[in-house]
């Protein structure tokens, strides 16, 4: 626990700048620069809405707003967990001429993607206030909220990364279940209104990402308590998690070398 | 050998490559047996000392385990048994083709490389003309890396840990870098870290002459293990004959 803390305030500068740089690089050599940041969410959620509201005519209310929540924080969850995978061979060059703790990579992906995702989110406000939807005070919630999605996603990638860097195609098995959480999440409609009784409780609860977007999306549009105490219990969950992927990755680490 | 402090004080050193082998899920379902841990052990037993201020030079054949301890010395690697001491001191690995990020360019990845060799980043940014004089890239530093030749690849990465010195240096075959002017640069100023005594080198070279001329202890690996260890003039003579 001391070596974490002392590690990440060592490493910290490293990983603000080098997910600055990332950032950077991503945008000087495409056309339309940042705007690229804006016009991604942007133009997915109008792929999400042209498929819901007129291929199946199903639709929430604040339908844009809707999807925009449940999109920013799929992406966000989803790129870290996909890029972790290969993280460690991909960083091959680095980690084979200096140490530092691995998961300081893991960091600097969440740095890049939360930023995107804080774009996201942006626009998110400006939407809500176009549709002048109310806000009340549950609208705090988003903080726990928030912190739980954070905590969960590092805890995912700290253990994929370390299996990944032993297993070849764990990043094609990765690949598949997180399509297929995809589609369970319930980005682009309301689980549980639209999966039957009982399962849309069980969908909701095992998995973290749909009852994070669905929290969000009742505290920040529906003015409805989000769920508590399965918030609170996958933060535990994620927390726990956390501390095992690092454990394990100071562990083994020193020998990752060995076999990229 | 008292009133001498020791930079890097190495005792039974051991590394062996085990079956980490990389798995994948279709052979770790089909065949149920685990395969044979097969050891290789690169390293076996290694003890040296290297005084403060003094140049050490690794010589012995390819695959004799030179790079797998230069690597152990410097962190990456974790040593089976046995013990690296480097007093606390600092320490950077210079290898042709050092870590930098493809696609970031030239002066981002100097500020990122000596990030990681913990190094403040206004300190980094006050030497960073000098390392860009140095590493002779004019305009390119500007670039992502990707579009450098590799030549000035090598420049850069030799320039970075030669300008931010760090207390102990590790050098990997690096002297060959670049064309004759830039040899003959880096070769000064190799010259000039010899001269500084705080500065504690290793240097894994294949060539005689450099290690003759910089260096003023040999250690000679042969399959992991210690063959011989000594001045310059003991050492290098018979290591000649035996590779001829």
């Amino acid at each position: 626990m001391k070596r974490f803390v002392n590690d990440i305030k060592k490493y910290y500068k490293f990983t603000i700048y080098s997910a600055k740089s990332e950032l950077k690089s991503e945008i000087a050599n495409s056309h339309l620069s940042w705007l690229w940041w804006i016009l991604d969410p942007l133009l997915f959620m109008m792929v999400y809405s042209f498929i819901s509201i007129i291929v199946f005519s199903k639709s929430e209310p604040y339908f844009p707003v809707f999807v925009f929540i449940g999109l920013a924080s799929w992406q966000f969850f989803e790129k870290t967990v996909k890029v972790s995978v290969k993280l460690v061979s991909n960083n091959r060059s680095i980690v084979s001429k200096v140490y530092l703790p691995k998961y300081i990579l893991i960091l600097q992906k969440m740095g890049v993607q939360g930023f995107k995702m804080m774009i996201s989110y942006i626009l998110v406000v400006i939407m809500m206030v176009g549709y002048r939807i109310h806000v009340g005070p549950v609208i705090l919630y988003i903080i726990p909220i928030f912190l739980t999605l954070f905590v969960i996603t590092f805890g995912f990638s700290t253990i994929l990364m370390h299996f990944g860097v032993f297993v070849e195609d764990l990043f094609n098995v990765v690949n598949v279940l997180l399509r297929l959480v995809f589609y369970l999440s319930g980005i682009f409609y309301n689980i549980v209104k639209r999966v039957p009784e009982p399962y849309n409780e069980v969908l909701l609860k095992v998995n973290p990402v749909a009852l994070i977007m669905t929290d969000l999306r009742s505290v920040m549009i529906y003015e409805t308590m989000p769920h508590r105490k399965w918030i609170l219990l996958w933060f535990v969950i994620g927390v726990l998690l956390s501390v095992i992927g690092v454990k394990t990755i100071y562990k083994y680490e020193n020998s990752y070398v060995k076999v990229i | 050998m008292s009133g001498i402090e020791n930079a890097i004080e190495v005792r039974d050193l051991r590394i062996s490559y085990k079956c980490l082998n990389k798995l994948s899920i279709k052979k770790s379902l089909f065949t149920l047996k685990k395969s044979k841990a097969e050891v290789f052990e690169a390293v076996r037993g290694v003890s040296f000392n290297v005084p403060k201020g003094q140049i050490m030079g690794i010589i012995g054949k390819n695959g004799s385990g030179k790079s797998t301890m230069l690597r152990a010395i410097a962190g990456i690697f974790a040593p089976d048994s046995g013990s690296i001491d480097l007093h606390g001191f600092s320490v950077s690995l210079l290898s042709i083709g050092v870590g930098f990020q493809k696609k970031l360019t030239g002066r981002e990845n100097i500020i990122l490389s000596g990030m990681l060799l913990g190094f403040s980043e206004e300190h980094i940014k006050e030497k960073m003309d000098q390392i860009i004089k140095f590493a002779e890239l004019g305009d390119f530093i500007d670039r992502p890396v990707r579009t450098y030749s590799s030549g000035m690849y090598s420049k850069l990465a030799f320039s970075i840990t030669a300008i931010l010195e760090t207390d102990i240096m590790l050098i990997d075959e690096v002297l060959s870098v670049g064309d004759a002017k830039f040899k003959k640069k880096s070769y000064n100023k190799m010259k000039k870290l010899i001269t500084d005594k705080n500065k504690t080198v290793i240097i894994v070279s294949h060539s005689s002459e450099t290690l003759r001329k910089l260096c003023d202890t040999i250690l000679w690996l042969h399959d992991g293990e210690v063959k011989m260890q000594g001045s310059v003039a003991e050492v290098l003579p018979v290591y000649e004959e035996f590779m001829t």
